[in-house]
């Protein structure tokens, strides 16, 4: 009795530790965000601001157009995550379920083009866009989702291949086909996974900067992370103030991982064969 | 039953094609009428017959839109809106559609869009830029016009943008000259004199001195000073523009010659200039590379109250007041031979050349407007960011008693008569980033000064040489 009461104080201290170790930089990041430009550049760093600027918060709101690129962040991440799920769970099925000539030298081909840095491709995109009509437009940044993207395939199809082949012929028996395979017992099985790409795609796009700069003209086009920036200026850093403002756009990501969170450990629970 | 599933797949991908062509549709009637208005209607314009064409600008009558590009921050932003503001509503048949984006990301963008031929008809440019864009063929020459419209004597920096030939490439829009700061708290606390315009860099250097704090707050000759903890610095100095450009120019060196396609750095001044540098940083009171590290930012060590003195370009006083130091500032020290020189950078207006003849007019009269009416002058000058091209202007109070400190805004004048612009070339980002890559080694004591100067002027010679006899 006496050692297990040990044991759980331990892992709750080793718990207690680690946490603490994870919410430093958050808490710093929070604290920092309530300095003034003084506090914030002092050396030794002061941890805790003399009094706390609530202010500043006030002030990015207030500064850009923030609103406005709230709504376009999540209307390119929320069409980024829908292309990326439908056209990378197809493409994953594909190449981990059917049987087609090319296969492997296809999924070779798939995979060779994640070695391909992307600053490389930013002009041709920027000329087929260019030339498409859809520069200063938020097309250029989730359409390019929807043609499938190569991690994401990669990571469907491992999903896909781990699913044990009963499930498979059990389902081919009832009478499905290919894509009512994929449909009913495929996505549903794979959702751990699905819900990896989800938070991964959303983060990409909730955090890219290059594509929205070289895309976008115009302010009210502009999306979160292009709006952070802007507040720094080139003379005068007012990092607090993006420390305030990334920490706004951080919400949205964070109500995700929640909600996705619940997911993933909801079916790992289910899954499996007995 | 394999038949049906093809065709749910074939609607499904059909579907998702038209979604994504419909939808890109109704936003490409915006694309067009913004882009198109700058990509599609420019025919291909010759640099060289500016001036005949000049003068059917404004006069046509015919509206003509024009892109226009700047970096900017969300204060400066709005305060350019608004002078485009007011310079629409004086030249009505001028459209200007605007593209800007924070200072780092507007150069990405730029270079993506010069490359596919979609750039703004007229820009504004960093001013150690200007000769990337104009050997590269992106930019207008601007000679005749300038020679025209703008007389020379009204401005500062017109000669600037000037390259070896006597061609123009940009008017400045506002002008960094770099001077020297100082914290009056941190003299007045160790009883130093204030900085005066006689100091060399060695009188510079033995106030630097006393001036330099330890952690237990010793200074140097102190029994106990150690040089490798020092919390306040005499001289914080970094990179090029504010750190060894102006000390290597008044000993008498430099980096490139004068037809700046060749490196002249393996030379006895500039040897001199390292061994100030150097033995500075040996004995903490210049922040080396590595010190810089354990701030937020390089510009950062000053407005912490971590330096007593800074090289610092016009804008760092934006830092400064907002930092709320107590800090003036005074003309750069003199060399051994008495040479002085400030760094200077004139961010500029840059015409691009493949523009049609009629845009490009009209991006002119956009950048004669920006230089020749003082309003428009006194009002970017309120935002504090640059010292105005006009003298007019920047002699008058809107710039000079612009705020309570620094008190002594005359010295950014001052400093103007003895300014040089930074070698640029067409490839300076390049060759400056070679040369700081082995000044490094040098200010860390990694190589000895004669080795760092051999090395970069091989590094440096190699990038000039890829770009110009390729060329």
């Amino acid at each position: 009795m006496k050692h297990k009461r040990w044991s759980r104080a331990a892992a709750y201290l080793a718990i207690a530790i680690s946490s603490l170790i994870m919410i430093v930089p958050f808490v710093t990041t929070l604290m920092n965000s309530l300095k003034t430009y003084k506090e914030y550049t002092s050396v030794p760093p002061r941890w805790i601001p003399e009094t706390l600027q609530w202010s500043n918060y006030a002030k990015v709101l207030e500064l850009g157009n923030f609103g406005q690129y709230t709504l376009n962040s999540l209307y390119v991440a929320a069409l980024s995550v829908a292309g990326a799920v439908f056209s990378c769970s197809l493409v994953g099925y594909a190449f981990a379920r059917l049987r087609f000539p090319m296969k492997s030298a296809l999924f070779v081909m798939v995979l060779g083009t994640m070695m391909i840095p992307p600053v490389v491709i930013i002009i041709p995109h920027f000329i087929i866009f260019n030339n498409m009509r859809l520069l200063d437009t938020l097309t250029p940044l989730w359409v390019i989702e929807w043609l499938a993207q190569p991690f994401g395939i990669f990571l469907m199809r491992q999903a896909f291949m781990n699913i044990p082949k009963e499930y498979e012929e059990s389902a081919k028996m009832e009478g499905c086909n290919p894509f009512q395979i994929y449909l009913r017992i495929f996505v549903p099985m794979a959702n751990p996974t699905i819900a990896t790409l989800v938070i991964f795609t959303f983060m990409g796009k909730w955090n890219e900067i290059l594509a929205p700069v070289i895309y976008l003209t115009t302010n009210e086009k502009f999306t979160l992370p292009i709006g952070i920036l802007s507040l720094g200026g080139q003379w005068v850093g007012n990092e607090q103030l993006m420390v305030a403002a990334a920490l706004i756009s951080l919400i949205p990501i964070l109500a995700l991982f929640l909600f996705a969170e619940k997911y993933f450990v909801q079916n790992h629970a289910s899954s499996g064969i007995k | 039953m394999a038949i049906t599933w093809k065709k749910t797949m074939l609607a499904a991908s059909l579907t998702l094609t038209l979604a994504a062509t419909g939808c890109g549709s109704n936003n490409a009637n915006n694309g067009a009428s913004s882009e198109g208005a700058s990509g599609s209607a420019s025919a291909p314009a010759s640099s060289s017959d500016t001036g005949a064409s000049a003068s059917a600008s404004a006069a046509s009558g015919e509206k003509v839109d024009i892109l226009l590009g700047y970096y900017s921050d969300e204060k400066s932003d709005s305060k350019m809106k608004e002078l485009i503001g007011q310079f629409t509503a004086a030249h009505p048949n001028i459209n200007v559609k605007t593209q800007s984006a924070p200072y780092g990301q507007f150069y990405q963008k730029l270079d993506t869009q010069i490359a596919a031929g979609t750039a703004p008809d007229v820009w504004l440019s960093d001013g150690v830029y200007v000769m990337k864009y104009a050997e590269r063929g992106a930019a207008k020459d601007l000679t005749d016009w300038i020679a025209k419209d703008l007389k020379a004597d009204d401005y500062y920096g017109l000669e600037y943008n000037k390259d070896a030939n006597g061609r123009y490439w940009g008017v400045p829009q506002g002008i960094q000259v770099g001077v020297l700061f100082y914290n009056k708290d941190m003299f007045d606390k160790a009883g130093v004199a204030y900085p005066t315009d006689d100091w060399t860099w060695e009188d510079l250097k033995t106030n630097a001195a006393k001036l330099t704090i330890d952690a237990k707050g010793m200074t140097e000759g102190e029994s106990g000073f150690d040089k490798n903890n020092v919390n306040q610095f005499g001289l914080t100095f970094f990179s090029i523009t504010e750190g060894w450009f102006s000390v290597l120019k008044s000993y008498g060196g430099g980096v490139l010659d004068e037809t700046g396609k060749k490196s002249a750095i393996d030379s006895a001044q500039n040897k001199q200039a390292f061994e100030w540098i150097v033995d500075g940083m040996n004995r903490g009171i210049v922040t080396d590379p590595v010190d810089l590290k354990s701030f937020q930012s390089n510009t950062a060590v000053f407005p912490s109250g971590s330096a007593a003195m800074r090289i610092g370009l016009y804008a760092r006083v934006l830092a400064a007041n907002e930092a709320g130091l107590n800090y003036d500032v005074t003309v750069l020290p003199k060399g051994p031979d008495g040479k002085r020189v400030a760094p200077v950078i004139a961010n500029s207006w840059v015409v691009n050349a493949k523009s049609s003849d009629a845009k490009a007019q009209a991006a002119w009269e956009w950048i004669k407007y920006w230089a020749t009416q003082d309003d428009v002058q006194k009002q970017w000058a309120e935002l504090g960011e640059a010292v105005p091209v006009k003298k007019s202007v920047a002699n008058s109070d809107v710039f000079l008693k612009a705020g309570a400190q620094p008190a002594n805004r005359q010295a950014f004048l001052d400093s103007l008569g003895f300014a040089q612009t930074l070698d640029v070339n067409a490839v300076w980002e390049e060759w400056v980033g070679k040369f700081n890559d082995n000044a490094q080694k040098a200010f860390l004591g990694d190589t000895s000064i004669d080795d760092a100067l051999k090395s970069a002027n091989t590094d440096v010679q190699k990038v000039l040489d890829d770009f110009y006899l390729n060329k």
